[in-house]
């Protein structure tokens, strides 16, 4: 996911606003010996990614063939001239937020990629301890921590806190990969921020959380959003 | 009955061997009470103890108490005394003895004197029994002796202990299983009963492991593995998993709300909290398929240490039954549950035993209801697991011979279709046309395909897979014959006709003048393919049955001239000739299907003549 969205920002960043030239003519276009596939790469390698985007051509080329038709394309390709959106002509922020917009398909053999329809993250943190700020977990390490769980309303649903000092010497803090879908979203977003020895608390919104669903059969109910007070001991 | 001069000389027989064998072992035993331990000799020993068990087995218990007991003879006992266990036992399990109270008395003497390793013998080979109530009286007898023996052995109690658990195991492993709460409460066999004994029996082990495991972790800083094996932990660990397996598998544990104590409940909670204690952490147990664990250098590997089955069954205890839920984190994703559960339910659903089965649908239903709707990714098809369970599902829907069962698979396949994205559906539903060769499955995913369009269809929802490029292909697979004009249409029935009523909704949803699904263009194909060759099968089979079914009946109507002659009734009533009358139901209900099928066939030609003609 994340090796995809690299991709497409040092490509767009690279390439230089060269004068791009017009080509073909509309007759060579019109003619059914010419491939869609041709117009299209050409709009591809060539167009800003904001141009792209609205002309629905992003993505693999045979699906952008499958579903545009060639007057569509023709049309793109006479606007990419008209508007001279071409690559590169774009301030880098705006490249970025694009970017982030994209739905991108990628296989990923670890944990499926979730969608990425983002909007803002869907959780605060608020820092209450600061931790060593050297730190910090990387994708895959793993992390060691301490945390209670409370709904909105207060109720305790979650804590491996135990309730003694002495018992804390006896019992071992959860452990677990970091940034791999293994636990709740809001989890992996935020433990990658934090640092060892950070205490912070986190308030998770449901989709990044338990959702529609909730936890059945717990103290869990659907559309919960979720307080956590996270103190991370270790990085792997 | 014996005469009484025969009563009377076995009496006096036995009195008389009786009154041998004491004679003996008061013999033995004065000769010993001078001598040093080292210098009682090999006969001693024999005589001892064959004089002395004959004495019990005879009757004598009283004097034998009295021998075991004089101060003078502590050195022998505790040499020599342990051989007495065997008939003491018998007497002990039995109960009906009258020198029940006596020899009580001489086995805890015993208990207390004797050297922890010969006892454990003594106890251990008295634990196999045959049937069950003795298997079980015997176990609630041994268990605290065992336990305080045990106790006495020090730091090298461990492989003890599991010889001991593990005979133990074996002999519960021979007690019948209360299936029904009411068998449980009653608890006729004492299963029950022998679980709450085993716990109490390892518990003072538990704690010396939990000990251990802390003054280990007290020496070490941090410790990433265990890097000193503790033997305890692992003998510890070894009955965990066994008990998990059985008779945890085994058993339906009942819910609080079902039966408010349950021995069975207790049982699995407190094996739960065991684990827990060794330290071993029960959601690194549960998520362990998914979990690459460090090879412990211990004495046992991986695959031995964690059978597969107790962890499934584990999974099983921690999901569907919540126990120990309390201190079970709830960070988890549900996806990733979803994944970890996989195994379990593979292995569980991969075996025909209907308790097995069961808990496999269950734990997939429970695995499944926290996932959203179309949110699972289609790149989870990938893994094996996600292929191999529909596929045991399949088995389980067709061939379980219990009806709850197949219908509850049924439920939850599709379930697990309905938390699919759309392309993962469209990749599943090829998936299972291919390999479930079950007409009634096929009919199943025909129908789900035909949902799917719907949805696609609607504003909004449209998508590549069921309006879009991929569809034709996956219609070319579902609107086909699999043995053209030759296909048995009664064997492939449901297959045909959820074919047909996907065809018929499709000319009827799918304008002709919209043709999002590509239906129209294809259609002089599917002319081809699928309705001129099953036109002419209709006929065919039709033809066939109507020829079947007319001598069918001209036999039956030649039968009853014969029968007019000669008639067989019982009472009033003349039986009549059931082969030949369900034969001909049968007949008539296959031609009645051919009709069925040519209905469907003769609308939709109505519908797509009558657009064709429009579209001219």
């Amino acid at each position: 996911m994340y090796a995809q969205e690299d991709q497409i920002q040092t490509s767009s960043l690279t390439k230089m606003a060269d004068e791009v030239t017009r080509e073909w003519s509309d007759e060579q276009l019109k003619s059914d010996a010419f491939p869609k596939k041709d117009i299209i790469t050409f709009i591809q390698d060539n167009a800003a990614h904001s141009f792209l985007n609205e002309h629905k051509l992003l993505g693999n080329i045979k699906n952008v063939a499958k579903t545009a038709k060639k007057e569509q394309l023709i049309i793109a390709y006479n606007q990419l001239f008209e508007s001279k959106k071409f690559k590169g002509t774009e301030p880098i922020e705006d490249v970025t937020e694009q970017v982030k917009a994209v739905k991108i398909e990628v296989k990923s053999k670890e944990a499926p990629a979730e969608v990425v329809d983002e909007g803002p993250p869907k959780y605060t943190k608020s820092v209450l301890k600061k931790g060593d700020k050297t730190n910090f977990p990387k994708k895959g390490e793993n992390v060691s921590c301490w945390y209670t769980g409370t709904l909105e309303d207060g109720t305790v649903f979650d804590t491996n806190v135990p309730k003694t000092e002495r018992k804390k010497k006896q019992t071992k803090p959860l452990t677990f990969k970091v940034g791999l879908g293994r636990v709740i979203r809001g989890w992996d977003e935020a433990l990658l921020t934090m640092s060892k020895g950070e205490i912070a608390r986190l308030e998770i919104e449901p989709e990044w959380a338990y959702g529609r669903k909730g936890l059945p059969d717990s103290k869990i109910p659907p559309n919960a959003k979720l307080i956590f007070e996270v103190e991370v001991v270790a990085v792997d | 009955m014996k005469c009484p001069v025969c009563l009377l000389r076995e009496d006096k027989a036995r009195l008389k061997t009786a009154g041998m064998a004491l004679e003996q072992l008061s013999d033995v035993v004065q000769r010993c009470q001078a001598l040093p331990e080292d210098r009682y000799t090999t006969e001693d020993h024999d005589v001892f103890t064959i004089s002395g068990r004959t004495c019990i087995e005879e009757g004598n218990s009283a004097q034998v108490l009295s021998i075991v007991l004089d101060e003078k003879n502590q050195d022998i006992v505790r040499c020599m005394g342990w051989n007495l266990l065997p008939p003491l036992i018998q007497v002990l399990v039995k109960k009906e003895d009258k020198k029940l109270s006596q020899c009580l008395a001489i086995f805890n003497h015993l208990l207390q004197t004797c050297r922890p390793k010969e006892l454990l013998i003594g106890l251990l080979e008295q634990l196999e029994q045959d049937d069950p109530d003795t298997i079980a009286t015997s176990l609630h007898l041994l268990l605290n002796p065992l336990q305080k023996v045990l106790l006495c052995l020090g730091s090298r109690k461990a492989s003890s202990l599991g010889m001991t658990l593990s005979s133990v195991l074996d002999q519960v492993a021979k007690l019948p299983l209360p299936h029904t709460k009411e068998q449980e409460e009653d608890d006729v066999f004492s299963l029950c009963r022998c679980c709450t004994d085993l716990i109490d029996f390892v518990k003072p082990f538990v704690h010396e492991a939990r000990q251990n495991l802390l003054n280990t972790e007290a020496r070490h800083e941090r410790e990433q593995g265990r890097d000193n094996e503790d033997e305890l932990q692992t003998e510890l660990l070894k009955f965990c998993m066994k008990t998990l397996s059985h008779p945890l598998l085994e058993v339906q544990l009942k819910d609080p709300d079902t039966l408010a104590v349950s021995p069975l409940r207790n049982f699995a909670t407190e094996i739960l909290n065991t684990l827990s204690a060794i330290g071993e952490s029960v959601p690194s147990l549960v998520y362990q398929p998914l979990l690459k664990r460090k090879q412990v250098p211990g004495f046992l590997e991986e695959e031995v240490r964690y059978p597969k089955e107790s962890l499934a069954s584990l999974a099983h205890l921690v999901f569907v039954h919540h126990l120990a839920a309390d201190t079970f984190p709830s960070v988890f994703s549900p996806v990733f549950c979803l994944r970890s559960n996989m195994e379990h339910i593979c292995l569980l659903l991969s075996r025909t035993e209907e308790f097995r089965i069961q808990k496999g649908l269950e734990l997939y239903e429970k695995s499944l209801v926290r996932v959203e709707d179309c949110s699972l990714h289609a790149d989870l098809l990938e893994i094996k697991t996600f292929l191999t369970v529909p596929q045991h599902m399949v088995k389980v829907m067709t061939i379980c011979p219990r009806h709850d069962l197949r219908t509850r698979g049924l439920k939850v396949l599709q379930l697990s279709i309905d938390k699919f994205d759309t392309e993962a559906k469209y990749n599943l539903f090829q998936y299972m046309l291919k390999t479930s060769n079950h007409s009634g499955v096929e009919g199943y995913v025909i129908k789900n395909i035909k949902n799917q369009i719907d949805v696609a269809l609607q504003p909004g929802n449209s998508n590549t897979w069921f309006v879009g490029a991929h569809l034709l292909p996956l219609l070319r697979k579902v609107l086909s014959l699999p043995d053209g004009p030759e296909t048995d249409l009664l064997h492939y029935l449901d297959r045909v006709m959820e074919s047909l009523n996907l065809l018929r909704y499709l000319v009827i949803r799918d304008k002709a003048t919209d043709n999002q699904t590509g239906i129209w263009t294809e259609l002089y194909k599917i002319e081809d393919t699928f309705l001129k060759p099953l036109r002419v099968g209709v006929n065919m089979s039709r033809a066939h049955y109507e020829r079947e079914l007319h001598n069918t009946m001209a036999t039956t109507r030649a039968k009853a001239k014969e029968e007019s002659v000669l008639s067989v009734s019982v009472g009033d009533e003349k039986l009549p000739n059931m082969t030949s009358e369900s034969q001909i139901q049968a007949l008539h209900s296959a031609l009645h299907t051919f009709d069925m099928i040519e209905s469907v066939l003769v609308r939709i030609e109505e519908l797509t003549e009558g657009e064709g003609k429009s579209l001219d």
